[in-house]
């Protein structure tokens, strides 16, 4: 029998696949938008039954993953006035392609791990990786730094998932932990972005290039 | 043991506020000397009670359960304890009027802190008891010292040299893991109570690399190249602890590792004093090429370092050998070098240290006639001169006396021992000439004569706290030299904790002899000073004219008409040419209307040479063709942290 949470995970997988094709960065912040909404909710399914306190944390989670950041990253393009295009460096195509591998290997890898899923979950552990290695590949195939600043949130999903797939008790403080760090890492993103915004009046991340020594 | 850490957290602590205090700039230096000097205070008292009741004290910390950092404190850490504390005791007395500079207060403050964790690290080198604790202690030390070298950052020369020290020690520390990490991967215990107990061929290996990685801290030829420039670009309090002390952590990691390996092969005791011979001999000979006071210094203290492992050379071989008297002449011998060196070099420093603070320079050859304006300086720097050269009656020669004693029993003994015992005595004797030379010239050109320079004209020696330190170091040096019993045993107590004194008994007659030569050597020396009492007396009244030194009846002398350092060397340079290379430019007299001509020299050292044709040239080239690797483009460098996640996830 399918497990429920199987069925939301390959909702997950759908949305990578969705960001690999989406072409505009509105599109992109829906897709990591739903995906974050998705990958907070389910923790509470697997596991010890719900509860009060798990109540709690997912819905703190799913506010700040699922909706305080994505939406401060479209007010923030919205007013800076950058360029909708996500500037690809491999195709959309070649990406969907790649995104098809990507989750065939994920897989295949997800069995070596030999990480015992926890009930029958069986998606959970290859899910992970890819939602891990998916938001590498947009960091490195995309040249517009907020695509870029996408796809580190979206590996920050993967760790999350990781993290679920390992533990069940400790999770919560794991996953402050790391959302923490993503509060950090976004906004040093947002001040980096502005210095590169007024250096080379764009947020091409290829013009970082005349920088180099 | 809690006196040991209280005496380190007062330290640091006195260290740590100087930092909160930056704005007061005479109460911060107050508060840090006096926290340093406390807490050093205690530390040696203990030490020295540790030292002469030898019983091992231990303790340990937990950290995250499955690492500990444990420390113990047995006769040998006691030994080495003394030394740190009291020339870190003294150093902290002589920053307090050498650092004058109230503009630069931060920096002055970030150095203290700095120099407090240098003291406070270094006594945890020498009493840390697993790896983790050892190589802890000894990173801390590495980059304290670095910081304070760096304290002028803005000189670029001074930057290099920090640059190259960082790099040194690194390696260094690169040699002593991978030491280390042979002890563990055999033993699987991070302790060091039962390293005897791995395979003899991996000793040899653990030996040697050991011995490169203590040996780059020490300052043992060919890994001694940063010492000349890393001691001179610190201040000159921390050079004085630097090179009193802190390169003696190399000697205390040679004989720990020694000791702890429980070795039986001559191979090793051979290996130690050609080192000593090579490091000797070399550093005396470019000591004698500088011109530059600290960069002298810093030679010289590769060549104490080469009479140190020399005598410990001597003490190994004669272990394995089974000549105990020669085991313990040598031991005894090294070791007490260890603590004279640590005292005269110190003196010496800080009393270069009031030089360069009061005429601004570092080169020699512009001084001149000091002794008339510095006198405590001036004589407290000849009792360090004589001390360093192995004279009697004072400190160095004692040590030296007892190398010299070791390498004679030993030619006794076969082959090549023989050999290498007489070797030793012959270079100890061409490095006891050849550092007499060196410290004639410094202390002729430098202190004597007439100022070649109006910096060295009008000069005064004020600041009590300077001062105070050379008269007590100066004074140590004399009380060894005169009373060598206690010393000796202080010594062999180190040496009987580690099991490496074995007949302490026999080295009585040796202490008696080197004690009645000093002895005689004093009383030659309160003759001396009677005689010019005497003449003091009896020319009393009388008029004395007075003129320049090296005046030699001319009626227009000028100061050019002395010896320079480089011209008063260049005799005895010239026989080590092929050593020591000597870079000169000279821009010959020619035609009837020369132009003006111009002179430099500059002795070259052979291992900075070849360090940069074998070793650097072909890294950077090797470097230079990956440069394509660095291209700049963002999503590359994400491309490979991504390849090296897959490659260490499928293959490691």
């Amino acid at each position: 029998m399918i497990h429920p949470v199987d069925t939301l995970l390959s909702l997950v997988l759908l949305s990578i696949l969705f960001s690999f094709g989406s072409s505009r960065l509105p599109g992109l912040i829906k897709a990591l938008a739903f995906q974050g909404i998705i990958v907070s909710v389910v923790p509470l399914f697997i596991g010890h039954g719900v509860t009060g306190e798990g109540v709690l944390f997912t819905s703190v989670t799913l506010i700040i993953r699922g909706i305080a950041i994505p939406l401060c990253i479209y007010l923030a393009i919205k007013k800076v006035g950058i360029k909708r295009e996500v500037e690809p460096i491999i195709g959309y195509n070649a990406s969907m392609l790649i995104g098809l591998f990507l989750i065939l290997a994920s897989i295949f890898a997800g069995k070596k791990f030999n990480i015992n899923a926890i009930g029958d979950v069986s998606l959970l552990v290859p899910t992970a990786i890819t939602v891990l290695i998916g938001g590498i590949y947009l960091l490195i195939a995309r040249r517009n730094a907020i695509a870029m600043v996408l796809g580190y949130i979206m590996m920050e999903n993967g760790i999350y998932l990781v993290g679920t797939s390992f533990s069940v008790r400790v999770r919560h403080i794991v996953e402050f932990g790391i959302l923490l760090d993503v509060l950090a890492g976004v906004m040093i993103m947002a001040v980096i972005l502005q210095n590169i915004k007024q250096e080379f009046d764009d947020v091409d991340t290829a013009l970082l290039r005349t920088l180099k020594e | 043991m809690n006196h040991f850490f209280l005496a380190i957290l007062i330290i640091a602590s006195g260290g740590a506020l100087t930092l909160i205090l930056q704005k007061q700039f005479t109460f911060m230096k107050a508060v840090g000397v006096l926290g340093i000097s406390t807490g050093c205070l205690i530390g040696l008292i203990d030490a020295l009670f540790k030292l002469f009741n030898p019983v091992s004290h231990h303790l340990s910390f937990n950290y995250l359960n499955s690492l500990s950092l444990t420390f113990q404190i047995d006769g040998l850490s006691a030994f080495f304890l003394v030394a740190i504390f009291a020339v870190s005791l003294l150093a902290s007395i002589f920053s307090f009027h050498y650092m004058s500079k109230p503009e630069k207060s931060l920096r002055t403050a970030v150095n203290y802190l700095f120099f407090s964790l240098l003291i406070a690290s270094m006594a945890l080198v020498v009493t840390a008891s697993n790896i983790l604790a050892f190589m802890l202690s000894w990173e801390i030390m590495s980059l304290s010292s670095f910081f304070l070298v760096i304290y002028d950052y803005q000189s670029p020369e001074n930057r290099r040299a920090g640059y190259l020290y960082f790099i040194f020690s690194h390696v260094g520390a690169m040699f002593i893991f991978a030491a280390f990490g042979l002890i563990y991967g055999y033993t699987g215990s991070l302790g060091f109570n039962i390293t005897a107990e791995i395979p003899e061929t991996v000793k040899i290996l653990v030996f040697i690399f050991s011995f490169i990685g203590f040996g780059s801290k020490a300052g043992v030829f060919p890994f001694h190249i940063w010492l000349p420039h890393a001691h001179p670009a610190a201040p000159s309090h921390i050079s004085a602890v630097m090179s009193g002390v802190m390169i003696k952590t190399g000697i205390y990691g040679i004989l720990r590792i020694y000791t702890l390996l429980d070795l039986s092969t001559p191979l090793f005791g051979q290996i130690v004093v050609i080192a000593g011979m090579v490091s000797g001999i070399l550093g005396i000979v470019y000591a004698l090429g500088q011109n530059d006071l600290k960069r002298l210094l810093a030679y010289c203290s590769v060549e104490n370092i080469g009479i140190i492992l020399i005598g410990l050379g001597i003490g190994m071989i004669g272990v394995s050998s089974g000549n105990p008297s020669m085991a313990v002449l040598g031991f005894t011998g090294g070791l007490l070098h260890v603590l004279n060196h640590s005292i005269f070099k110190s003196l010496l420093f800080m009393g270069a240290g009031i030089v360069i603070q009061k005429t601004g320079s570092r080169s020699i050859n512009v001084l001149g006639g000091l002794l008339k304006s510095m006198k405590i300086t001036g004589t407290t720097f000849i009792i360090g001169s004589i001390a360093i050269s192995g004279l009697p009656p004072f400190n160095g020669f004692v040590s030296e006396f007892f190398i010299y004693l070791g390498g004679f029993q030993g030619v006794a003994l076969d082959k090549a021992s023989f050999v290498l015992s007489i070797l030793a005595i012959v270079s100890l004797a061409v490095i006891g000439g050849l550092a007499l030379a060196c410290f004639t010239k410094v202390v002729g050109v430098a202190f004597q004569g007439e100022p070649r320079s109006n910096a060295a004209a009008d000069v005064d020696e004020k600041g009590p706290s300077m001062l105070l330190p050379l008269i007590i170091l100066s004074g140590a040096c004399l009380v060894i030299g005169v009373l060598p019993g206690v010393f000796i045993n202080m010594a062999v107590n180190a040496l009987s904790s580690v099991g490496l004194a074995f007949t302490p008994d026999t080295i009585e007659p040796f202490t008696k002899i080197t004690g009645n030569i000093s002895m005689a050597a004093l009383i030659f020396f309160i003759f001396l000073l009677s005689v010019l009492a005497l003449r003091t007396i009896l020319y009393k009244g009388k008029t004395i004219s007075r003129s320049g030194t090296w005046g030699c009846g001319f009626t227009q002398p000028t100061v050019k008409m002395q010896y320079t350092g480089t011209s008063y060397a260049s005799f005895i340079l010239e026989f080590f040419k092929p050593i020591a290379p000597n870079h000169e430019v000279l821009k010959s007299v020619q035609g009837r209307f020369p132009e003006k001509t111009k002179y430099s020299s500059r002795i070259n050292d052979i291992a900075e040479l070849h360090m940069e044709n074998v070793i650097v040239r072909p890294v950077l080239w090797l470097f230079d063709k990956l440069r394509w690797i660095q291209h700049g483009d963002i999503h590359l460098y994400i491309g490979y942290i991504l390849l090296a996640i897959i490659v260490l996830l499928f293959f490691v």
